[in-house]
């Protein structure tokens, strides 16, 4: 009869305990201890059951970069409609309430909405009380739509108005240089024109594509 | 002044000493202690104030930026996207917020910041499907691939 490695453990194990009834002390209680849980793992893998392509999961199973979704160029046209209609619905029949709209000013871009003032550090070319279009507007939204801009929305489609308040001279800053122990020290101060603006009204046209 | 001899008039110090030394006190009237009173120890306050003034304003902008970086990044990560994730597939779109405004919309209008993280995330994933292209090689080439097929 063929020696299989099991079948030599169980009479290597058979005799120990046989040893041990006669009161012999064995110094090989370790290696007995560390292929018990080996024998006992041989018996629980034969009750799984894995299917025929089994594969165990590894860390080279899956690319590392993440599962890209195949999208339906019809499907993705028809919910671009869908969310458009809507828009436009809403739009048309007038449905919002505040609206704020991103306006890009004197290099700046600002976060507006109706009667808001805005402090421009420089010197605008309209004199005080008149009425200004910011043409330059980045994004529009209210409560239930956003238009964003890539980068700025249709003259045609959105209108922010203001007007000029005040023009005035910032309070004076002092800009100092000093060097310790070399008596150098540089005293300037600085005196920039301001710009006051009221932002008036922020109008949305329907009709969009 | 009116001096009724000359040398009366060479021999003045000058009349407005008191006023160019109130100039630089009244900058120090706040300051805790002696530098409040007594010029010597005022006009050195002084200078150091505004030369920190002066620094601070430049530092002002730098640690705005960090600001609104951090609570553009606060508000991406609420979404499940990172923020150099965020802001390059917005730059990809070609959608040109600052982050001043960014980090705006991310505070006071949760859902148009939620509407542009979608937007990204869209970018994103276009762009990784044209980047892992539809397993075929490009027009032109002869290669092993193109044979097995």
């Amino acid at each position: 009869m063929a020696v299989t490695f099991r079948n030599g453990c169980c009479q290597f194990i058979r005799t120990c305990w046989r040893l041990r009834s006669h009161g012999l002390q064995l110094s090989l209680q370790k290696p007995i201890g560390g292929l018990l849980p080996a024998l006992v793992r041989q018996q629980s893998s034969q009750i799984l059951k894995y299917p025929p392509n089994y594969v165990p999961e590894t860390s080279l199973s899956r690319p590392p970069w993440p599962e890209v979704k195949i999208i339906d160029p019809a499907e993705e046209a028809k919910q671009h409609q869908d969310v458009v209609q809507k828009v436009n619905t809403l739009l048309e029949k007038g449905d919002y309430g505040r609206l704020f709209a991103v306006v890009h000013f004197a290099s700046r871009q600002w976060k507006v909405t109706n009667e808001d003032l805005i402090l421009i550090e420089n010197h605008i070319e309209a004199e005080c009380g008149d009425r200004i279009r910011m043409e330059k507007v980045l994004l529009v939204g209210g409560e239930n739509f956003t238009l964003v801009g890539r980068p700025l929305l249709g003259r045609d489609l959105v209108r922010v108005e203001a007007t000029v308040i005040e023009k005035t001279e910032s309070w004076p800053k002092v800009h100092m240089v000093f060097k310790k122990r070399k008596s150098f020290q540089r005293k300037k101060i600085i005196i920039q024109p301001q710009t006051l603006l009221r932002i008036n009204s922020i109008e949305v046209a329907p009709r969009l594509s | 002044m009116v001096f009724l001899t000359f040398p009366c008039l060479i021999r003045n110090r000058g009349p407005d000493r008191y006023w160019r030394i109130q100039e630089v006190l009244k900058n120090a009237r706040h300051f805790r202690g002696r530098k409040n009173r007594c010029f010597s120890l005022a006009v050195r306050a002084v200078r150091r104030a505004f030369v920190y003034a002066t620094k601070g304003r430049q530092l002002k902008k730098r640690n705005m930026r960090t600001l609104w970086i951090s609570r553009i990044a606060a508000g991406s990560h609420e979404h499940g996207m990172r923020y150099p994730v965020l802001m390059n597939n917005l730059v990809k779109s070609s959608v040109q917020l600052n982050r001043k405004v960014l980090s705006d919309l991310a505070i006071s209008e949760p859902r148009t910041f939620q509407s542009l993280a979608k937007l990204a995330r869209v970018r994103q994933e276009e762009g990784f499907r044209a980047a892992l292209g539809d397993g075929s090689e490009p027009a032109g080439v002869l290669s092993r691939v193109v044979l097995l097929q």
